[in-house]
């Protein structure tokens, strides 16, 4: 039933406190299935030590005669309750306690060792890292040392290979004219002019070209126009030496037209 | 583990506004749960006398404070001068609604806090115009109710209402 507790002031603190405990004690277990149905005494300190407080407890009280329930004797209440239900748990539980606590030791050791174990990992795991990274640095510029190196290597070679083809050509050339100009000189007008000087009513010499000149004509003729390699014979060119080069398969005639040669492929 | 017992659990909404009141009583008695549970409405204390006999035993009490009703305040104060000091071993708490509107408080925020320390209960905000609050808050108070019948084995409704208490003052 809803009751109003007086908490009067003019009784003395220590018969009052002791069985309000009390009673208070069954008030809570009746609330609390789990808890034991009497709580001894045991559980209030002795009155000896608390004298000089509740003598403070006293005077603050008569302070706060018309009210019902102060914070002051809630709050003790709520201290005493807690007391019990502490050792109410204590009781019951020392063995649940030491299985905890067990558990919670060999929890602890497992994580401490996890923990180192995780450790080690991480700085092995750190080191390949390192390793990895090193090695990536030494093949990137491995890899553009080669590259780097084998261009320049092929630019070499192509330009030593340019030159000596070069100068091999000036070589060629420059035997051929002197084998030219040994056994195939420029022929003296001489001898066909003084014949045809005979008659003055025909027509004038033309200035007749080298052998070699032919020949260059002819090269030169294939090497810029492939597709149309064939030269017109021009009065300029001697034509006995139109008849060698025929001849010896050095030159061809047009299949068509008899007035042009061409030199033969011999690079095909 | 919690016996399903047919235990039914008594709760007490005290507070002026009965609409919220009501609401709240519905919205609690909506959630799930594997116990009955019986909720008592009143508008203040002392309950009428005359009923005492057939009353069951109440778990929990919840005096209901409208931030923008000093009425609402001075209601549950004299309420509280009529409650029998074992209740605030843990079964009592004070919901704050209207805390929405805080421009329209006339009550103040300290004199709540005040309220709750001087008693040593929980003081619980909320919304109850809001609906998802208020399924929110009926779940709170149905958890506390549970802990409060001891239907929570381990912990006890003074063990609770002591935490509570203490995160509050932080």
């Amino acid at each position: 039933p809803l009751a109003c507790h007086a908490f009067s002031s003019s009784s003395a603190m220590s018969s009052l406190l002791l069985p309000g405990a009390e009673k208070l004690a069954k008030h809570v277990s009746s609330y609390q299935h789990d808890l034991a149905p009497t709580i001894t005494s045991n559980i209030v300190c002795s009155i000896d030590a608390k004298e000089e407080l509740l003598d403070e407890c006293e005077e603050i009280w008569r302070q706060m005669e018309e009210v019902c329930i102060s914070l002051l004797s809630l709050l003790m209440m709520r201290v005493k309750a807690l007391t019990a239900e502490y050792n109410q748990w204590q009781k019951r539980s020392p063995e649940i306690d030491h299985d905890l606590e067990m558990v919670l030791s060999t929890v602890q050791s497992k994580n401490k060792k996890l923990k180192e174990d995780m450790k080690r990992e991480q700085q092995w795991l750190d080191e390949q890292q390192q390793l990895v990274d090193a090695l990536d640095v030494t093949h990137e510029e491995m890899k553009n040392q080669v590259v780097q190196f084998s261009e320049k290597r092929a630019l070499q070679e192509l330009k030593s290979k340019m030159l000596k083809i070069r100068a091999y050509k000036e070589e060629l050339l420059s035997a051929l004219g002197e084998f030219l100009e040994e056994h195939f000189p420029l022929l003296e007008e001489d001898e066909s002019a003084k014949k045809k000087k005979k008659s003055p009513a025909e027509e004038p010499t033309v200035q007749l070209v080298t052998l070699h000149e032919i020949l260059e004509r002819l090269i030169n003729k294939l090497m810029s126009t492939p597709h149309e390699p064939y030269l017109t014979i021009n009065d300029s060119f001697w034509p006995p030496y139109v008849e060698l080069l025929l001849r010896y398969g050095i030159a061809l005639r047009h299949p068509e037209d008899p007035n042009r040669i061409r030199l033969e492929a011999f690079h095909q | 583990c919690i016996s399903y017992k047919p235990f039914s659990l008594p709760e007490q909404l005290v507070g002026t506004d009965e609409s919220q009141q009501q609401q709240l009583a519905e919205a609690i008695l909506k959630e799930k749960k594997t116990f009955k549970i019986n909720i008592h409405v009143a508008t203040s204390l002392p309950l009428p006398a005359e009923r005492d006999h057939i009353r069951p035993r109440i778990d929990l009490i919840a005096f209901m404070i409208n931030m923008q009703s000093k009425h609402s305040l001075r209601n549950v104060e004299a309420s509280l001068s009529h409650m029998d000091a074992n209740f605030f071993l843990g079964k009592v708490c004070f919901l704050i609604t209207g805390v929405g509107r805080m421009n329209h408080c006339s009550v103040e925020m300290n004199a709540v806090r005040k309220l709750g320390n001087l008693y040593c209960s929980p003081v619980l905000f909320c919304e109850l115009d809001s609906e998802g609050i208020r399924v929110a808050t009926a779940q709170r108070l149905l958890r506390m109710l549970q802990i409060c019948a001891g239907h929570m084995p381990g912990v006890s409704a003074l063990f609770f209402s002591s935490l509570m208490k203490s995160s509050i003052d932080e």
